[in-house]
């Protein structure tokens, strides 16, 4: 759900981070946060939650024009994978505008991705939304290990994990570099904005 | 409340967090006051252009104060604009301070205080016997599924004496074990999904008599698992690993046992082990894995009421350090007492090591589920024993 401010004529629309511990979810958003640096409006809240860093920053995105004439101002979260965590992960995911879901390659965290996007579902589903409503995208972060013969999963492989019954756009990344980054937000935003004109019955 | 006010309500609705976020996005400067009814306690947040300058609550502030509130779950607001003018004492953003303060709550740092301004207890017990540790064990492997089944709340699953060697692994919901005993039908632990339903022993010797009672307790969806094929991988393995995983699962009927006798107030280990050397030390450093030829072996927790027997080990059995699996016992959390007659054999650890490394998805699960409920059933016996006391 984004928040109308009528004073500043913005919407403040807001994107989530999610997939298991360590899989770079917060290596995104850093990278984010250097190269748009422009439009990064305030400080990068960096928490430190057990086993993860919870990541947040408010963001003014380019080129994306203006909806029902306010600007659209996006804020950027990483929520922690730990269970414990559930006071921060309800005030993070209630409302959630899109979700990235960012899946490890790493053919050893194969059973982590599934059970972090199962996690992601069952959340939701208590929110009373669905992985199926919610505008989604997929990365499969950490493809640069392959040149290292660092064991990977085939992108094949991990559609069909993670990917069969959703059907969401999908892109190969490397948030250490910054490859595929942009790209993700991007498809990702331009989902949550058409879904949010479709709840306002706005036209283009 | 304070007629001035312009925005107010319940925190049950509307928690701080929400209401903090409200005010910052609107970029209000006022006071933000907090109250719980059936205490005298107040709080004030001071906001400057949406954001936390300072703070008081009782004895606190700044900071701190500000932290503290997040715990009152229960209280109303009120939100009275002004012309604030104070020190900016609190130096972190909004966001900051809302992420810290919840993560600081979840970690239970903060006290949490309800609307009746109680400070929340320990979860309550049980049926005031003790609370019910829950096991989960990893995703399920459906390549052993051959049916699935489904029990409602409350429906019985498997009845302690009767007959049967199915085995489940539960897809949804949660089941009960429970042990029948002479003072009543007693909970030991609780499984969710993952965690499977029915003992090894039943693969390993074709032992049909179930020894514990499984209950729903929520609508339950559950795995039919091809016992036939874990049969066959169970006759495959080495004489000394089947021998190991039979130990295993004696063991876990050794600590079922252990709980039982607890609840019905017998057994006290107390002079025995007063008199004697433990074989090893509870919490002590050593790295090896030995086999009963001959006599007994208890395994003892030093728990805070006194010395808890968690199982009695005989001929064929192992015990000692398993890097590979943690049944919760010997050395880290159990000492180890020998009878006179003990004769042992040493265990080569790195041989049972790599054949369970190289069982099946499932099995392995299985296993390593057996070694949870082996840990988890062990601190149900202490808790017991606790609370009973030394009679």
């Amino acid at each position: 759900m984004a928040v109308f401010n009528v004073r500043n004529r913005e919407i403040e629309c807001k994107i989530v981070y999610y997939g298991p511990g360590r899989c770079g979810k917060t290596t995104n958003l850093e990278h984010i946060y250097r190269s748009f640096k422009k439009q990064v409006s305030g400080q990068m809240v960096s928490i430190d939650t057990e086993g993860d860093r919870t990541l947040f920053f408010d963001f003014l995105p380019m080129g994306v024009g203006k909806v029902m004439g306010c600007d659209v101002r996006l804020q950027l979260y990483t929520v922690p994978g730990q269970v414990k965590y559930s006071s921060t992960r309800r005030l993070v995911l209630k409302g959630a505008d899109g979700i990235v879901f960012v899946a490890d390659s790493l053919a050893v965290r194969r059973e982590k991705n599934m059970l972090s996007l199962k996690d992601l579902h069952n959340n939701l589903k208590s929110y009373s939304s669905s992985v199926f409503k919610v505008p989604l995208v997929m990365q499969y972060n950490k493809r640069d290990l392959e040149a290292q013969g660092i064991p990977l999963m085939s992108v094949a492989q991990m559609e069909k994990d993670l990917n069969s019954q959703l059907k969401v756009p999908a892109f190969e990344a490397s948030a250490l570099t910054g490859r595929g980054v942009g790209l993700t937000l991007k498809e990702c935003l331009k989902r949550t904005l058409k879904s949010l004109q479709k709840e306002l019955r706005l036209s283009e | 409340m304070a007629s001035d006010a312009v925005f107010s309500g319940n925190l049950n609705f509307l928690a701080l967090a929400d209401v903090l976020q409200l005010l910052g996005s609107n970029g209000s400067s006022g006071i933000l006051r907090l109250r719980i009814p059936h205490r005298s306690e107040t709080g004030q947040i001071y906001l400057v252009r949406g954001n936390p300058a300072d703070a008081s609550t009782g004895a606190l502030s700044g900071t701190e104060a500000l932290y503290a509130m997040f715990g009152w779950l229960g209280g109303a607001f009120e939100f009275i604009p002004e012309d604030v003018r104070c020190e900016n004492v609190i130096q972190k953003s909004r966001m900051e301070i809302i992420l810290t303060a919840l993560k600081m709550l979840d970690d239970g740092i903060i006290e949490i205080v309800d609307a009746d301004g109680k400070t929340q207890a320990e979860p309550a017990d049980v049926d005031g016997l003790h609370s019910i540790p829950l096991i989960k064990g990893p995703l399920v492997d459906y390549w052993y599924i051959v049916d699935e089944e489904s029990f409602e709340k409350g429906q019985k699953i498997v009845e302690q004496g009767k007959h049967g060697n199915w085995i489940w692994v539960v897809l949804e919901g949660i089941i009960e074990v429970r042990k029948e005993t002479a003072r009543g039908s007693l909970p030991i632990i609780r499984v969710g999904s993952g965690s499977f339903v029915g003992s090894l022993a039943s693969v390993i010797t074709g032992r049909n008599v179930r020894s514990a009672t499984t209950v729903a307790v929520e609508d339950t969806q559950l795995g039919v698992l091809d016992s036939q094929r874990l049969s066959n991988e169970f006759a495959r393995l080495t004489p000394e690993f089947k021998a190991f995983l039979a130990s295993l699962d004696r063991r876990l009927r050794q600590v079922t046992d252990k709980v039982v006798s607890a609840y019905e107030k017998e057994g006290h280990i107390e002079e025995f082990v007063s008199h004697q050397e433990p074989l090893i030390q509870q919490g002590s450093a050593m790295d090896k894995a030995f086999a009963i030829t001959r006599g007994e072996v208890f395994v003892v927790r030093q728990a805070e009421a006194g010395a808890v027997l968690l199982a009695d080990l005989y001929k064929k059995d192992f015990f000692g350090k398993l890097p590979f699996l943690d049944v919760g016992h010997e050395p880290a959390a159990a000492a180890i007492y020998g009878s006179r007659d003990l004769e042992t054999r040493p265990v080569d650890v790195s041989v049972l090591e790599s054949e369970f490394n190289r069982l099946s998805p499932t099995f392995h699960n299985f296993i390593e589920n057996l070694a949870a409920c082996i840990t988890a059933t062990s601190s149900v016996a202490c808790g017991l024993r606790d609370k009973h006391g030394r009679a």
